[in-house]
């Protein structure tokens, strides 16, 4: 599965304004209703299903990066969003670091193959330092935009 | 009915004892040859000693002709991994306990899917209903336990002045994800249909998702109507003292929590912002009585040790709280817990063999639970390839006043459904089915 499968790029934030977890949360929600990718009613239900998965253990992964994500029947396909935060937010990671890269993931429950290899998707991508940095560093959601297309196209790790 | 029991502990023991007198066949395996010994000589079941994870061990226990496996050993992985090899194995229905609130998340992996389990409960959890339910109305409709947990069930008395009394169910303005479930006047229950006018003092069950319920109340209660809210005391800061604490609308309940941990302590102040959490030990009277014990309405103790909870049970029952009701495991304390004063004692055996009594079904019936007043049952229903109930939308369905679809579930989500709404094959339903037309619902919901 590549980014350009489940990310929207209308909805791509970079210089978040949030500053702490439930901010972020929302407003990379947002981003996905903004790019008309959720429902405006479903909102707020959709920002308490990732809040409570948040609750069972932090999805920041460490390297200051955090995958957010949950299953709602309310979309009909995958859909997902990146946001970027130059002053990194504090989302309970593992190994403490504040977070400055989102990737917030929302999947209809009857496909849980696209959610895994989503998930995995971002993983073996993030394995490659340089991209992980250059994304951090981005000012503006083309740059990310970008990068996502380069890793898509097997720029950073091969396969 | 043949039973396989996976892990001989309090409550496997118990739940393999109690099913043994009802007449079932029940076969347990445990990996402690002492068990296996003691359950062999004192009960009427086949004990087999040997891993539970373990195809050679399920093969010997005949998990191939089994009607209902039960995963309940000590370890959460061994009872998943059990569990669904039984279902392989061909098992017809199989149950696992787990701790660990991770397992019963679906956001990033859906175990019972996965897994291909019926059911997986917590029993923290499922005790946390319990003390939930005698705490709001131990009449309602238990729909708590249904549908993991999704589903909250509210009752209220219709008050003379709202917006509601006087008029027909079916010109209500309803929020949507709220369904009127039953109605009682007088005495007597029945499943509401669209047809029935309300009265001013009927008492309705509102059943949906939480949120929801909490907007469609004002509907039927008085504009004026503004009751002070419960205070509940709980001791314990555990699974079952979370949930629980969740469970209780900060609408209606002050709550305060003790819990000796610190850490566990900042975690539960986090998870739930409308509760008073504090650093305390709830086995010490002074403490008991600085915090109030002695005034709230509610005095809960669940602390994991069912000597604390008897104890502090009995301290909160001297200083005047009102209701007191303690968590007890063990079978033989059960009989002193009233002679000491405690209103109530629950324990998760009984919460477990509750649940296991409602899964020995035939059919499409995964489970069912009778109301208090015997006029209701709750079904929980498979809905199976080719059964009469997928052939048209729910408002076509010849269901009214006699079968109303509570919730669907639908790839592990929970919604309250509409009239346009049409079964799917793989959807479990919840189902308040009227008695006197039991038979009839249930065939629609078999393959003829």
């Amino acid at each position: 599965m590549k980014f350009a499968d489940f990310i929207n790029t209308k909805a791509i934030r970079a210089e978040l304004k949030a500053v702490s977890k439930e901010e972020v949360i929302q407003e990379l929600v947002q981003s996905l209703l903004d790019a008309g990718q959720i429902e405006a009613d479903q909102k707020d239900d959709i920002i308490s299903a990732i809040m409570k998965r948040e609750e069972l253990g932090s999805t920041g992964i460490g390297r200051g990066v955090a995958v957010p994500h949950t299953k709602h029947p309310s979309v009909q396909k995958l859909v997902g969003t990146v946001g970027v935060s130059s002053e990194g937010v504090d989302f309970d990671s593992l190994d403490g670091e504040r977070v400055q890269l989102f990737f917030l993931l929302i999947s209809p429950p009857e496909r849980p193959g696209d959610h895994l290899r989503a998930l995995e998707n971002i993983s073996r991508q993030l394995r490659d330092e340089n991209f992980c940095r250059f994304l951090k560093q981005s000012k503006t959601p083309e740059d990310i935009s970008q990068l996502l297309q380069e890793a898509d196209d097997n720029q950073f790790v091969s396969g | 009915m043949r039973i396989l029991v996976l892990g001989a502990g309090t409550v496997g023991r118990w739940i393999a004892d109690m099913l043994c007198r009802r007449r079932h066949s029940v076969i347990v395996v445990d990996h402690d040859p002492h068990n296996v010994r003691r359950i062999n000589s004192e009960l009427d079941v086949r004990a087999i000693e040997g891993n539970a994870s373990q195809s050679t061990v399920l093969f010997q226990a005949d998990v191939c002709g089994a009607d209902i496996c039960l995963a309940v050993t000590g370890d959460d992985e061994v009872n998943i991994v059990a569990a669904s090899m039984a279902k392989a194995l061909g098992t017809r229905r199989s149950i696992a306990r787990v701790y660990a609130p991770a397992f019963r998340d679906l956001s990033t992996f859906d175990y019972q899917r996965h897994f291909n389990i019926d059911s997986i409960l917590s029993l923290e959890q499922l005790t946390a209903y319990e003390l939930t339910r005698a705490i709001r109305n131990p009449d309602a409709i238990p729909l708590e336990h249904f549908a993991r947990g999704q589903l909250e069930v509210y009752e209220m008395e219709v008050a003379g002045k709202s917006s509601a009394a006087g008029e027909k169910l079916r010109d209500l303005k309803i929020p949507g994800g709220v369904r009127i479930g039953s109605l009682a006047r007088e005495g007597r229950m029945w499943i509401a249909s669209g047809e029935d006018e309300l009265h001013s003092g009927d008492r309705v069950s509102l059943v949906g998702m939480p949120d929801a319920v909490a907007k469609a109340r004002v509907l039927f209660g008085g504009s004026s109507e503004r009751t002070s809210k419960k205070r509940v005391m709980i001791a314990g800061g555990g699974e079952t003292g979370y949930h629980l604490a969740g469970s209780l609308s900060p609408h209606d309940y002050r709550i305060v929590m003790l819990e000796q941990d610190v850490d566990r302590c900042e975690h539960l102040s986090k998870l739930l912002p409308n509760v008073t959490v504090i650093k305390a030990n709830a086995n010490r009277r002074s403490i008991l009585e600085d915090e109030g014990a002695g005034t709230v309405d509610h005095f809960v103790a669940c602390t994991g040790n069912d000597e604390s909870n008897i104890m502090s049970g009995v301290e909160a029952r001297e200083l005047g709280a009102a209701r007191v009701m303690c968590v007890v495991g063990r079978p033989d304390y059960a009989n002193v817990v009233g002679k000491l004063g405690i209103d109530r004692a629950v324990s998760e055996r009984d919460v477990l063999a509750r649940q296991v009594l409602g899964f020995l079904n035939e059919g499409s019936v995964i489970s069912q639970r009778r109301l208090p007043n015997g006029e209701i049952a709750v079904y929980e229903l498979e809905i199976v390839e080719g059964s009469q109930v997928t052939d048209a939308t729910l408002a076509e369905l010849p269901f009214a006043g006699r079968c109303l679809i509570a919730a669907i579930q639908r790839d592990g989500f929970v919604r309250v459904p509409r009239a346009d709404d049409q079964l799917k094959p793989g959807d479990i339903v919840v189902a308040l089915v009227d008695q006197a037309s039991t038979e009839e619902c249930l065939s629609m919901f078999n393959v003829a």
